[in-house]
């Protein structure tokens, strides 16, 4: 085997599949990084056995042939050549030589043979859905932040994808927040799956500005995510997703418009206070146009902030500082429309003018 | 089925590295093996693949190797085949993934169909001992006439000693012999998940109804109750319902009701007014009985001696003494020795849990002493303050049950005056045993303390 490119496409390349090919100690070839060369198409691949990354490398020349190499250490070595540089990687029996212009270096690589094959994606009977990278990436973020890392919760523990009256729709909740919103509407298939969020947080990173569409296919119990030269293969997660539409409070009595840059100085601010008390802040209305954050630790003393806006009515409202700052940041309109009501339902969130977005908060019991 | 699958494995592991054994086997499980067709769980598509790809000639080897003659192999994604959370025999849900891509929302009403029994467990299976012999005539009369003289039926004991068994067999005897019969089994971890979703979505009237019409209902481990009030309230009700109407409850429990903390004392009385059974740790006599016929069922052979050798070493409780059985006759086929040469020849030694390594005394007495936080000295002293005495005894009792020290060394041992003092000091552990289970903790506790 034998490639030649440059540094920066190499180091790029073997970053964003490096990820995942850490400390698996059960099988040691996980930790190695796949070249294969086959008729000029370069693929680097790596798997943990839930997921699995490909990238197709772009090269000047090439001879065919496949090897696996300790992923982290070729990484490491490739990051740390200078810029530009031209390098060249060739395999002879169980040694693969890295040569650049003033630097050599020789790894022990171990059979390909033992290297997973990756499961394919069945395209006949596949579910695809094609996007722009930043409504995905928009999306992605701002709901899988509300997904739980709690793995005795396993449908939790990823992002929801469903399909309804025609809208492709993606969910996340931890039990204490819930976030929704409408990805992409006027589809005609059908999916209800869910996909964890570790893999959503491989594809995300594995964007750049280059790339302007992503492919997502569903296949009874994969999804694979094509986007530039880069594609990722994960396992969807096996359990079901709570009805989570019912979660969500239709008939808040209270809602006010409110700036949402001023409502997350604020609710910093009380955060600072609300240390001693599990971040717990306080949001009150009043009548006719008050409404303010509070929070109160004893040992250190107390904070308010107040805003001007109309409010319907008067109530109090406790939730987690974290969360609230969370749910304020994934907005992303200027103003921001918040609707509560008696201490028991959940606060709802969105923006002001585009309703996809959806962001609800349980209150704290106190 | 079961057991063809660890062998089928045994013989792989032999095959295979050790990375690639774990890597790719250890998760493994025989959905099916019939009509010349073999499916195997595996845990998600990249298994699949790897097997399919890699592996498959040496499955193929290993079925037929244990006789299972197939022409098709298929391997299939389930969720059964890796335990997400600790799970007791409760009934499986089957959810393979590949339903869930197509028809949406059809996965509401399949539970409330089912009736959560598994008709693996039958009285027929059930070996009836002295341990065990009253609770089973009460199961008998109860499927003779349902809802009459034991009603509610209050079974309660350790872990692995057969309750699930035992109800779920009644429940299967029950719809044997009057089908049309609406028996409904539900661990309460379930009745009350179930309980709060319903509530969650507004259909607390429908949660009830689904209660209402049963013939017989069978709630399995009740102690989870603790600290679910609501719950409770409401399994109160549903109670109160069928039993006004002659329908017969089962309730079973690893305690007395009245021991299980938080729960109401009116809820409390009732559970045991039907009468309260408890299954005891089996005798030597009924341990034998117990793998015998096991092996029976299995088509084992297993020789008379090795069954005793079994029996005298496992005293914890059934599943162990199965778990172990089986170990043995495993280890006997992939050897080629029979289960008593194994034990002859000390490679199948029941030796991990029950037969520890040697302790002398003084570490036990310090080791009792350290966990109640007292100073040796005053433990092994005259004090009469209650919690010391208490440790002292407990301390006695540890000497006599795990050292088998005779008592007049004991009372050396702990400091007090003579052998009756020591006899008094266990014999009151042992009957504070029976209804204390704190104190049952605590010297679990201990043990694991001085061996750990």
């Amino acid at each position: 085997m034998e490639i030649e490119v440059t540094q920066n496409k190499l180091s790029k390349a073997l970053n964003n599949v490096s990820r995942i090919a850490v400390g698996k100690v059960t099988l040691p070839v996980l930790n190695n990084v796949l070249i294969r060369v086959d008729n000029n198409k370069v693929s680097l691949v790596t798997t943990n056995l839930d997921m699995a990354i490909v990238d197709y490398l772009p090269v000047s020349s090439s001879k065919d042939g496949v090897i696996t190499v300790p992923a982290k250490l070729l990484t490491d070595f490739v990051g740390n050549l200078p810029r530009g540089e031209k390098i060249k990687i060739t395999s002879k029996n169980d040694k693969v030589t890295i040569t650049a212009d003033k630097y050599t270096s020789t790894i022990n690589s171990s059979p390909a043979d033992d290297f997973p094959e990756l499961p394919e994606i069945n395209e006949d009977k596949a579910v695809i859905f094609k996007m722009g990278i930043d409504e995905f990436k928009n999306g992605i973020s701002s709901v899988a932040i509300a997904s739980s890392s709690d793995l005795t919760r396993p449908a939790l523990t990823g992002v929801f994808f469903t399909t309804s009256d025609k809208n492709l729709y993606i969910a996340a909740t931890d039990g204490y927040r819930l976030a929704e919103r409408r990805l992409i509407s006027g589809v005609e298939s059908e999916v209800s799956v869910i996909v964890p969020t570790s893999s959503l947080q491989e594809v995300l990173r594995a964007i750049n500005e280059e790339m302007d569409e992503i492919e997502v296919s569903f296949n009874e119990d994969l999804v694979r995510f094509r986007l530039g030269e880069v594609e990722i293969i994960s396992k969807l997660i096996d359990a079901s997703f709570p009805d989570y539409a019912r979660l969500i409070p239709k008939d808040n009595n209270i809602s006010f418009t409110v700036n949402r840059e001023e409502l997350i100085r604020d609710t910093k601010l009380a955060a600072l206070f609300a240390r001693g008390v599990a971040g717990s802040i306080t949001i009150e209305t009043k009548k006719p146009n008050i409404v303010s954050v509070k929070s109160v630790a004893t040992e250190l003393g107390e904070n308010v902030s107040t805003i001007e806006t109309e409010v319907s009515d008067d109530c109090k409202f406790t939730v987690n500082s974290r969360f609230f700052l969370d749910a304020l940041n994934s907005l992303d309109e200027p103003d921001i429309v918040i609707a509560l009501s008696s201490k028991t339902t959940p606060a709802v969130l969105r923006n002001q003018k585009n309703q996809d977005y959806t962001h609800i908060v349980m209150p704290l019991s106190r | 089925m079961y057991n063809v699958w660890e062998n089928v494995l045994a013989e792989i592991e032999q095959k295979v590295s050790p990375a690639n054994f774990s890597t790719w086997f250890k998760d493994t499980t025989l959905l099916s093996a019939s009509d010349d067709h073999v499916i195997i769980g595996v845990k998600n598509s990249f298994f699949v693949k790897q097997l399919r790809s890699k592996f498959l000639d040496l499955i193929t080897d290993a079925l037929k190797k244990n006789g299972i003659e197939f022409t098709t192999i298929d391997f299939e994604v389930s969720s059964t085949s890796k335990p997400k959370v600790r799970s007791r025999e409760v009934t499986t849900t089957d959810s393979s993934l590949g339903d869930r891509i197509k028809p949406l929302k059809k996965s509401l009403d399949t539970k409330s169909i089912s009736n959560g029994l598994n008709s693996k467990y039958t009285l027929d299976s059930f070996v009836i001992g002295s341990n065990n012999d009253l609770a089973v005539s009460a199961a008998k009369s109860i499927i003779d006439t349902p809802g009459t003289r034991y009603n509610p039926f209050f079974l309660y004991g350790g872990p692995g000693l057969g309750k699930t068994h035992l109800v779920q067999a009644i429940g299967n005897e029950l719809l044997r012999r009057d089908p049309s019969l609406k028996i409904l089994y539900t661990p309460i971890s379930h009745f009350y998940s179930d309980f709060i979703d319903a509530i969650q979505n507004g259909k607390g009237k429908e949660f009830n109804r689904k209660f209402e019409k049963l013939d017989c209902l069978i709630i399995d481990d009740f102690q989870f109750i603790v600290g679910k009030e609501k719950s409770q309230e409401e399994f109160f009700n549903i109670f109160n319902d069928l039993y006004q109407l002659n329908k017969q409850i089962i309730v079973t429990s690893d305690r007395l009701p009245s021991q299980i903390k938080t729960v109401d004392e009116r809820l409390a009385s009732r559970l045991t007014m039907g009468g309260a059974f408890d299954l005891q740790l089996p005798k030597f006599e009924d341990k034998c009985a117990i793998l015998r016929a096991k092996a029976e069922l299995m088509g084992a052979d297993i020789e008379p001696e090795a069954i005793e050798y079994i029996a005298e070493n496992v005293n914890t409780n059934i599943r162990d003494l199965e778990g172990e059985f089986s170990t043995i006759l495993l280890m006997s086929e992939v050897r080629g020795l029979t289960p008593l040469e194994l034990i002859q020849n000390g490679s199948a030694s029941i030796s991990r849990s029950n037969k520890l390594r040697p302790i002398s005394g003084k570490q036990v007495v310090e080791k009792v002493a350290k966990y109640y936080n007292l100073p040796v000295k005053e433990m092994c002293g005259k004090s009469r303050v209650a919690n010391i005495k208490t440790a002292r005894q407990v301390a006695m009792f540890i000497l006599s049950k795990e050292l088998s020290m005779s008592t007049t060394k004991i009372a050396t041992e702990v400091g007090v005056k003579d052998h009756t003092t020591v006899m008094h000091g266990i014999k009151k552990i042992e009957s504070d045993l029976k209804l204390n289970f704190s104190l049952r903790d605590q010297i679990e506790e201990i043990k694991e303390h001085i061996y750990g």
